[in-house]
């Protein structure tokens, strides 16, 4: 049985992006959920570097208001 | 030995412009004489989340080079400021202004994530 998943190719790998950029917030969203988690690499398909470049980022992103913590539970 | 650093300011957006420009001086001043210093004012926009009572703020992102000795006076007059909401300072030596990556590098980290994959089976 092939219990692999079907491979993804990373988002960043294939647009040569080096460094995830931390104030770059449009493209941080697309890997937070809707409650503003932070999207698994298994459902996003990011390498693992870019990953960990990836968490940080969207943590500072964070920090300085640029993206929500928590997000869709008001009140 | 100079480094490269970046940093984000966020003003508290009631301020005024000059206000701002005046405190920025002041902050970039106590830098010694910065060496290649550029500014970008992103200027107000909405806060993700309300910071106290505040819903929006005024970004600035500064890149400067500087003697690391001179950076624990410059971030305590930021810390001090009443008007800086939020601040960010990282060292910027490999970001951003890398070249993209090449052929060669892309081909070895996709044979990585292959290798990485195999041990996962």
């Amino acid at each position: 049985m092939n219990m692999r998943r079907p491979q993804k190719t990373c988002p960043f790998c294939e647009s040569r992006v080096r460094f995830v950029d931390y104030k770059d917030e449009r493209t941080l969203g697309r890997f937070i959920t809707d409650h503003g988690k932070i999207l698994p690499s298994r459902l996003s398909g990011v390498c693992a570097r870019h990953q960990r470049q990836l968490s940080g980022a969207i943590k500072r992103a964070r920090y300085l208001a640029l993206i929500p913590y928590i997000r869709g539970l008001q009140g | 030995m100079p480094r490269q650093y970046e940093a984000v300011y966020v003003f508290d957006s009631t301020l005024e412009d000059a206000a701002i420009n005046e405190k920025l001086g002041r902050f970039h001043g106590l830098l010694g004489n910065p060496g290649d210093m550029s500014l970008n004012h992103w200027g107000r926009r909405p806060l993700a989340y309300p910071i106290g009572r505040r819903e929006t703020g005024y970004y600035v992102i500064a890149r400067f080079g500087a003697e690391p000795t001179v950076l624990p006076e410059y971030e305590r007059a930021i810390k001090l400021d009443d008007a800086v909401v939020r601040h960010l300072i990282t060292l910027f030596e490999h970001e951003l202004g890398a070249p993209a990556m090449s052929e060669e590098e892309l081909a070895l980290a996709n044979r990585r994530r292959d290798d990485d994959d195999e041990d996962e089976e």
